[in-house]
């Protein structure tokens, strides 16, 4: 594995979330540059704190939201402490999704 | 508002000013010497700091006690029974970032107006002012981020859960429920 320099955090997102929750989909997209003005980002001057996050994965049936945006927070709790900020989290099931794309 | 005020007036173990101070410029040193160090740790709010080595107010104190700081857990049980009071004081209570008449937070400024057009009284507490609560909120929620959404005394979510649950017609259904209740 490429030492955590080398990785951006949205990679290693990804392959945290991959290997975890054998995702079906899943998107990865920074946007801290969205919120650069914000309070608490401002004067700081970090990077990648702000992430959209969509994932379509069959470990979410049967789950309620929350339960779901925990899983995926449990997952990212290293990044969560190192700066990542706040993240956007579309979490559906296959289902869920082939009914929305119609 | 009575219990946003009552929040800020915790008795805090320790200066929280010197422990924001100390956050503002974050001294790994700080969390290098809690893990490795099981001493008492003390916040002291002087200026004749007798380790001048660690300038923000931090001092390690060996043998005399002086402050109550062993572990890393911000939620002491005194907090964890002010919290359990206060989600329970409103049937809508909501922890964000700002105020509600300026939020500080695009995420929080969406669960804002979406209870305000919903015309639902709800009580909005500002976790940018204390930090001590901030953090301990997240372990008490179990929720890393800000906002979080209470009702009828449950954490509900934050925005994206908010947002999806307004579009679905599920978080008027619950706010009636809890109104009428």
């Amino acid at each position: 594995m490429a030492s955590r320099a080398l990785l951006s955090r949205a990679s290693r997102i990804k392959t945290k979330l991959e290997a975890a929750l054998q995702a079906a989909l899943l998107e990865v997209e920074d946007v801290s540059y969205q919120h650069a003005g914000h309070a608490s980002v401002k004067d700081s001057g970090a990077t990648e704190t702000h992430f959209n996050v969509k994932i379509v994965s069959s470990k979410f049936e049967g789950q309620t939201l929350v339960k779901r945006h925990r899983m995926v927070y449990e997952l990212l709790s290293d990044e969560l402490q190192s700066g990542l900020h706040a993240l956007s989290i579309t979490a559906k099931t296959p289902k869920e999704a082939a009914v929305n794309i119609k | 508002m009575a219990f946003s005020s009552q929040l800020l007036a915790l008795p805090l173990p320790f200066s929280s000013r010197a422990y924001s101070r100390s956050l503002a410029n974050p001294v790994p040193v700080t969390v290098a010497l809690l893990q490795r160090h099981h001493r008492t740790i003390s916040f002291t709010n002087t200026n004749n700091n007798p380790f001048p080595y660690l300038d923000n107010n931090l001092a390690i104190t060996s043998g005399r006690k002086i402050s109550l700081i062993r572990c890393f857990s911000a939620l002491n049980p005194e907090l964890k029974t002010t919290l359990d009071k206060v989600v329970t004081s409103q049937k809508v209570v909501l922890f964000m970032k700002g105020t509600k008449e300026f939020p500080q937070c695009g995420f929080s400024n969406s669960v804002v107006q979406i209870l305000k057009s919903l015309n639902v009284s709800f009580e909005a507490i500002n976790i940018l002012e204390n930090e001590i609560l901030r953090q301990g909120l997240k372990e008490y929620s179990n929720w890393p981020t800000f906002p979080q959404l209470y009702i009828d005394g449950e954490f509900f979510g934050g925005c994206d859960i908010t947002v999806e649950a307004y579009r679905s017609g599920e978080l008027q259904e619950l706010l009636e429920k809890a109104m009428c209740s």
